[in-house]
Order: structure tokens, then sequence, then C-alpha cells
């Protein structure tokens, strides 16, 4: 098991000393972590690593997961994608459906909390039939929801106000809300598989196992084959690059199983890259961390070209290994990126081929954007500061109408 | 002149720590008027955490503009012309928040005046206005000496650096004084070491570097003794 401690090397005693300190003058509280999966997706990362951290702390934390049937996580998932902006149509049963799976999963808990913190939409109406067993609620959403499908937005946003607060990851997702509103930063974990330290022989073995030769310079995409991640976008610039410079491109990306766009994208991407034999697409499972950390540092360069953007953990994840980054100048990358500082906005193929050719013939800067970059996850991005930010937002639901105050 | 590493303060520093955390209030300018008119509605707390507390949410290494406004006027409007005028902007030069938004506002608006245009942002780098809020926690972190004083800098985090140094400076009214300064003059005869810190240009510095600095100036007062605590 991964102990705090364990973190110390990476962040400073400075760091975790505080977060003992804080737990402490917090004293004994009960924190229950509500979502909708135990495994698989960001949500349910993040929770397997803060809540035995914040046990650690001292601060009794549950994690409950609310179960559903298949049209419960089809409405789900549809709510997931109005609220990122897609119109979908919500009949009124399976609104009536969403709401009844709450009701149901409510009585199998019968804890009472100091605070609950409600993962997305899945278990958000759980507040109506639960209120009394935690002094105080809040919502914490991970989605972009900066420009949510009003319909949708309408019938959650009765259940998020009845909430004592709502966190975000990024102040444009923040709404028009009564309540307090508060920012948390995603964050990524450096000790997991995705993210620990790697020796060159094990990032070798991984390049051998999935044929990949290191004899051009590596420009890389890890991301899945959709539209938003502009993969056509990339290869476009790839050969604008090609033409005056040699290297190797690298498109990286999981199976799509839910997304029925996927497979259209997918074969768009090979035969756009159709005749090149530079261009490399590895289709890797879900769970292949590990080799997605060692490709990601055998990369030189590291694209993450999206037109449309959450946050973007994969750049937070390739700045964390130290390398030049070059960003779509959208969503949470805008937060992350600096040009010239720690890496490139681009907003073009153009612009991006452009990137690529001066970080390629200028490695030293490279270099240097990729340490300054690795300072900045450090200071802003690790799960150190989820913790610090949790245990933060526990001692202000308490004290919401007081913008400073001493403890 | 130097301090005997010995040499035991009168009142100890106590280190305070302060968590802040960033508060969206859901609205957003996405070309100068806006920022402008939305800046003389909202909250004074919203030019606070855009002039100071931002750092302790998300800074930018090397980046040279010393606030949030003047990021964005260069960053965002693309506008150097105005954000070379947000950056002489310093808010210590008045007495009270209030003063502070209605001399930023001045800047902005006699800006506008003589422009034929609005400037806009680029897209995805509209202003999101936020506030905060902070918690203060009174630390058990304590130092007699001099050399206790180094080895706490270096023990607390950031934000404690943050709430000795900028935060002092309104809640002592004192616009030139922070708490270190302020405890090393009333408790050590160093009057080289205050004015070494009180001429620390705040703005040019990030957290990190302004401990250096801190470090830097007490080990040369106290003869490079400044890891001898205990």
């Amino acid at each position: 098991m991964i102990r705090l401690d364990d973190y110390v090397p990476i962040v400073g005693q400075a760091v975790v000393g505080q977060l003992y300190r804080l737990a402490e003058h917090l004293g004994p509280h009960r924190l229950v972590n509500i979502n909708s999966t135990r495994t698989g997706g960001g949500v349910a990362e993040i929770l397997s690593r803060v809540v035995p951290l914040l046990n650690q702390l001292g601060i009794e934390t549950l994690w409950e997961v609310i179960e559903g049937d298949q049209l419960f996580f089809e409405t789900t998932k549809a709510m997931h994608n109005a609220l990122q902006g897609q119109k979908v149509h919500f009949s009124p049963e399976m609104l009536e459906h969403y709401e009844e799976i709450n009701r149901t999963n409510a009585p199998k808990f019968n804890w009472q909390a100091d605070l609950v913190i409600i993962h997305d939409p899945q278990p958000a109406f759980l507040i109506k039939e639960m209120r009394s067993q935690a002094k105080h609620w809040v919502w914490r959403c991970h989605i972009d929801i900066s420009r949510p499908y009003r319909t949708i937005w309408k019938f959650l946003q009765k259940t998020v106000s009845q909430y004592d607060a709502s966190v975000f990851s990024m102040p444009r997702f923040s709404q028009n809300l009564k309540h307090p509103q508060y920012i948390i930063y995603p964050s990524i974990d450096p000790l997991s598989e995705k993210n620990r330290e790697l020796s060159p022989e094990e990032v070798q073995e991984v390049l051998d196992r999935l044929g990949i030769e290191r004899d051009k310079p590596i420009i890389l995409q890890v991301s899945r084959f959709d539209s938003f991640k502009d993969p056509l976008g990339v290869i476009q610039a790839f050969r604008l690059v090609r033409r005056h410079t040699p290297c190797k491109l690298l498109l990286v990306g999981g199976e799509a199983t839910d997304d029925p766009e996927g497979p259209q994208i997918f074969a768009a991407v090979q035969e756009a890259a159709h005749g090149e034999p530079d261009i490399q697409i590895l289709m890797l499972p879900s769970d292949s961390h590990y080799e997605v950390n060692a490709i990601q540092r055998a990369a030189d360069i590291i694209l993450q070209k999206s037109v449309r953007e959450g946050f973007g953990l994969t750049v937070t994840e390739a700045m964390w290994k130290g390398k030049p980054v070059i960003g779509g100048a959208v969503g949470g990358i805008v937060l992350q990126l600096q040009d010239y500082y720690n890496g490139f906005l681009v907003h073009t193929p153009e612009g991006c081929a452009f990137r690529i050719r001066y970080l390629l013939h200028r490695p030293e800067l490279g270099r240097r954007l990729g340490q300054v970059a690795r300072e900045f996850v450090r200071d802003h991005f690790l799960i150190t500061r989820t913790l610090r930010d949790y245990l933060t937002l526990m001692i202000l639901v308490e004290n919401p109408d007081s913008r400073m105050f001493e403890l | 002149m130097t301090v005997a590493p010995e040499q035991t303060a009168q009142d100890p520093f106590w280190f305070r720590e302060c968590f802040v955390m960033p508060m969206p209030i859901g609205r957003k300018a996405t070309n100068l008027r806006e920022l402008v008119e939305t800046l003389r509605v909202v909250d004074e707390w919203v030019p606070y955490y855009h002039l100071f507390q931002y750092r302790l949410s998300l800074t930018y290494p090397g980046v040279e503009y010393p606030n949030e406004f003047a990021f964005w006027a260069a960053n965002a409007l693309q506008d150097n012309q105005l954000a070379e005028k947000l950056s002489s902007f310093d808010p210590f030069d008045f007495q009270n928040m209030v003063q502070v938004r209605e001399a930023l506002i001045d800047i902005l608006d006699s800006y506008m005046w003589d422009l034929t245009y609005i400037p806009w942002a680029r897209p995805g780098f509209e202003f999101d206005f936020c506030e905060a809020s902070t918690a203060i926690i009174r630390s058990q972190i304590v130092a007699h000496t001099l050399p206790e004083f180094c080895q706490a800098l270096q023990q607390v985090g950031l934000d404690s650096i943050y709430y000795h140094f900028f935060e002092a400076r309104w809640r002592l009214g004192l616009r030139e004084v922070d708490d270190f300064s302020f405890w090393i003059e009333y408790n050590f005869d160093c009057p080289e070491a205050v004015k070494q810190i009180r001429d620390i240009d705040l703005y040019f510095y990030s957290l990190r570097e302004i401990r250096t600095e801190l470090l830097k100036i007490i080990d040369q007062h106290l003869g490079d003794h400044c890891d001898q605590a205990g």
C-alpha cells in the first residue's frame, strides 16, 4: 500500500507535513464519497488513491458506489454528454427512472457523516432522500459543463441547488448557482503505474515489445480516436514537418468501447496515415498504463492537439515526464501551457507543425521547457494538492460566509 | 553587522499557514469593456484575488506580469501597451481595496477612452472572475532564534510565506512592512537585514524564490550559520 510519506521525496517534507498539520487541526471527521463506479474512469482512479490517503491522515473516509441497471447508465451517460453540450433527447420515463434508482440506493447507506461529496450527476439525486445523514453536502462535478444543454441543466440544477456547495475543475465550468462554488484542479498520482519513474531498461522493454523503433525523433499523441482530439490534424501537421525534418509519429489510443464515433474516426486515421511508414498507430487496452508511461518517456515531443478539451490530464502527464508539450489552445490546456515557458499552445495543424519543427531544431529549449513543465505540475497538479484541497474544503463548508478567517 | 546564532528573540515567531480556495463567481469577460463593467460591480474580494491571492492557486513559472489583469492583457488580449500599464500598477500605493479597485478601473477606463475599438480576448482565454476563501491556521512551528527561523522557513509551505510576506502588509496597515522583517526589527539588532528584506521587489519573485532570498539574506547576517538551529 502506498503511504503518504512515500510522496516526501517527490513533493518535499513541507507539503506532506502540512497535510498532517491540517488534518490534525481538522480533528475527527467522517467524509463520504459517492460515485457510480468502483473501476474505470478518472473519478474512480482518483478516489482509489485519495480515499486511503485521507484515512492515513486520520479523516475517516468512506467510498460508496450506487448501483443501477442498463437504462439508468444509458440515461446518465446521455446526461453526461448533454452536460458537455450535446443536444440529447430525454423522455420523462428516463428522468423518472434516474430518480427512482437514486431512491432505491438510498436505504443501503446508513451512516452519519460530516461531509458527503457526490461525484458527478449519477448519484446527485440522493440528497433528496438522505439530506439528514450529513451536516454538509457538496456536489463535485468533474465534467466540462461550460456550455451545458439547457434542458438537462435545468433539470439537474433543481437538485444541485439543494447542496451546500459545488466544486468544479476550472473556473469556466462554474454555473449560476446561489451556493458557494469552489475550484479543485484535477491531479495525477506520481506513484501510479501511469506516472511512476521507469528505468531506461523498462522503457526499452516496452518499446521492443510493441515494435517501436527509436531510429528517429518520436512525436507522440496519446488519446482516444475522437474528433475532438483531432488525430487527422496531427497527421496533417506531421506531414508538413516531414517535408523538412526526419521524425516519426506515434498515435496511441485506447479501444473505443462506448463511443459510436470511434471506429469511424479510427478508419479515417488509418486512411490518412496510409503509405506513410513513419506513422505508427497503436491500439492498446484501456488498462495499459505502464505501456503508455514508457512510450511517453521515450517520446521527444508530446502533442495534445485537441480542438475541445476538459482539463486535459494527458497534458499534465506528459509535462510531469519532463517532455516539451504542444497543446491545442482549448479548455484546461490553456491553464497548463504557456508559450516559451513550459510548452506551446497552437490553433491549427500548421501552427502545430511549426512548433514541432522549432523544437526538433532546438532540443536544448525542449529540455528546458520540459523541466519547467515538470516543476509546474509538481507545484499544482499532483495528488497531494487534491488532498490538501479536500481537507480545506472540509473547513470551508463549515464557514461558508467568511472569505478570510483564523481557526 | 552579524547576529550571534544563539541570540534569542524576546517574542518567538509563530508561523501561520493559510489555505486558499478559489471561488468562481460565475461571471466572465470576453473583452476589455466587460472586464471594466464587471469590476465595477463585484465585491472587493474579486480584485483582491486577481491581484494577490492567485499566487496560491495557479502561478506560471517565470511569467513576468505581477498580477492577473496584466497577464490577461498580454496573453488574452495580446495588448502589450495595456499590459505594460497594468504591470506598473502597485496596489500598495492605496489604503484599502475600495481605492485599489477605483484606481484599477481608472487605468482601464482611460486606456479605453482613446481606443477606437474594444480589444477582445482570444477564444478560450476569457477572464473568469474569482474570489477566494482563506482559512488561516496557527501552526506549531515556532522560531526563537534566527537559525530556528531559517529552519522553519524551509519547513512551512509556500502559503505561509505568502501570508507573512503579502497578506501581512494589509493586516499591519504598513505597506512596506511584512511580518518577517517586523519580527527581526523588534527582536534583533540587524537593520541591514531588515532593509534588505523590505527591498525585495515582491512582484518579480515567486513564493519559492522569496523563500530563497530570505534565507540568503539571513544567512549573510548570521555569518553562514543559518543551518545551526536547535
